[in-house]
């Protein structure tokens, strides 16, 4: 479903990416771990092009999204295609970025009406549903400014999921959450996967990533240090900076 | 007193010619502010550099003088686009205004979280939907109150067309005063000014309230 090769990128003089390879198959969840500063969420914003990556090549469900050397395009994609392509992959983000000046409804009707030109009633009606799978069917008509942050992220799951994506991508969905409001969040992300929806998701929630993960990723440094199943990397990680970084955080 | 009323449907015209003057002129000013705005914000450089010279330019020098200068020495220079007073009146203040509104709309544009062009594209929007849907409708609620001061600003800058013979306010309290030798008029056309002013204040706190809901 999704494949990168020898991703680099930098910002400037500072290498942010070093030589990503990563394969993610069609259902699969995979959890990025690491410290800060290590490339999780440059990684997830290079494949839907909210950053261009340097160097590498990134394809979506067969289909080449960029190929780039040394900031050069190798492969001329047209913007249209990159805008379709970007369709494909949904992006929840940390700190959610809903439309303020929409209500919960018409956050998740915008893309399909605008994008996909989908009839107005029919997109309202799948909005409503989407909404309801996310225990958001009483906030419908709310403004975000009305709504606490885990019934914001779940609105914004819900406007990802409205334009049937192939991959979701989660940049640290939880971590501007109140505590108390983590869990709502994590058990809608767990229903997608139980539907599976392929998944790449950059967290700190360990317990999340041992529960519902097919595969865990260590990163650090801009590398990949380990893969693996969750149970192999969190009883019995191979590698120094794993198990450093699985002490501090367990 | 009389004398106020006998000159009531005078003074009744020039205040609509300073309605007219105004609201034509914002709406000219928005539109090429919106546009000059756009230039700001743009990657281009030809585009960055000829809008800031605009800017400059029009902010640099004073209004009277733009006046003047569309009224009595463009027609000299381009004989073919001679117009009356009161278009040249209009241009001159949207072309001044613009700049101004210019400044605000991409501080207000600017002022907007990029994690909502982020989000847009991440939903496979492009540049110039994001803006139309996204971006500008709550740069909207942002540039209300400067643009609200800019309003003000160009209703009583009105009065310098005044100077290319248009029967507006200052106008006809000059004229009362020339054919009556009495200044006193100079008060009640204050009055107006105060009045027009304080609807225009009252229609942009509601404006601000009304785009305020979902805050």
């Amino acid at each position: 479903m999704i494949v990168l090769e020898n991703i680099h990128k930098a910002f400037g003089s500072l290498q942010v990416l070093k030589g990503i390879d990563l394969q993610v198959v069609k259902g699969e969840v995979v959890c990025v771990i690491g410290p800060s500063g290590s490339g999780k969420s440059t990684l997830l914003r290079c494949i839907n092009h909210l950053e261009r990556i340097t160097t590498g090549k990134i394809m979506i469900d067969g289909e080449i999204m960029d190929e780039r050397r040394d900031n050069r395009d190798l492969l001329k994609i047209s913007g249209h295609k990159v805008l379709s392509l970007c369709a494909e992959v949904g992006m929840v983000f940390q700190r959610f970025n809903l439309f303020p000046h929409m209500t919960a409804l018409e956050n998740v009707m915008e893309a399909p009406v605008q994008v996909r030109k989908v009839p107005k009633n029919q997109a309202a009606a799948e909005a409503r549903e989407l909404l309801v799978n996310v225990g958001l069917g009483d906030k419908i008509d709310q403004f975000p400014s009305r709504l606490s942050g885990g019934q914001q992220q779940r609105v914004a799951i819900a406007r990802a999921l409205a334009m049937k994506p192939k991959v979701m991508l989660f940049d640290e969905p939880t971590s501007a959450l109140d505590p108390e409001l983590v869990g709502e969040v994590l058990e809608v992300m767990k229903g997608l996967a139980q539907n599976h929806m392929t998944m790449i998701v950059v967290t700190h929630e360990m317990g999340f990533a041992r529960d519902v993960a097919n595969r865990v990723i260590f990163m650090d440094e801009g590398r990949i240090i380990e893969e693996s199943s969750p149970e192999a990397i969190f009883s019995n990680p191979k590698h120094e900076r794993t198990k450093a970084f699985l002490s501090r955080v367990l | 007193m009389e004398r106020i009323l006998a000159t009531m449907p005078d003074i009744f015209m020039a205040t609509g010619m300073t309605l007219a003057l105004t609201i034509v002129s914002i709406v000219v000013g928005m539109l090429l502010g919106l546009v000059l705005a756009l230039g700001r914000i743009s990657k281009n450089p030809v585009l960055k550099g000829l809008t800031w010279t605009y800017i400059w330019v029009f902010r640099g020098t004073p209004m009277l003088m733009q006046i003047f200068f569309l009224f009595f020495v463009m027609p000299k220079i381009l004989p073919a686009l001679t117009t009356n007073a009161f278009n040249t009146a209009c241009i001159a203040l949207g072309l001044n205004s613009a700049a101004y509104l210019a400044e605000i709309i991409r501080a207000a544009i600017q002022s907007i979280d990029k994690g909502q062009l982020e989000a847009s594209k991440a939903l496979g929007m492009n540049t110039s939907l994001a803006m139309r849907r996204i971006i500008i409708p709550q740069s909207i609620r942002r540039m209300l109150p400067p643009v609200g001061n800019e309003f003000i600003m160009l209703l009583k800058d009105t009065s310098l067309v005044s100077a290319i013979g248009l029967t507006e306010l200052l106008k006809i309290a000059k004229q009362m005063t020339s054919s009556t030798g009495d200044a006193i008029f100079y008060l009640p056309i204050a009055v107006i000014y105060l009045i027009l002013t304080t609807i225009f204040t009252f229609v942009f706190d509601k404006l601000e309230k009304k785009y305020s809901i979902y805050e």
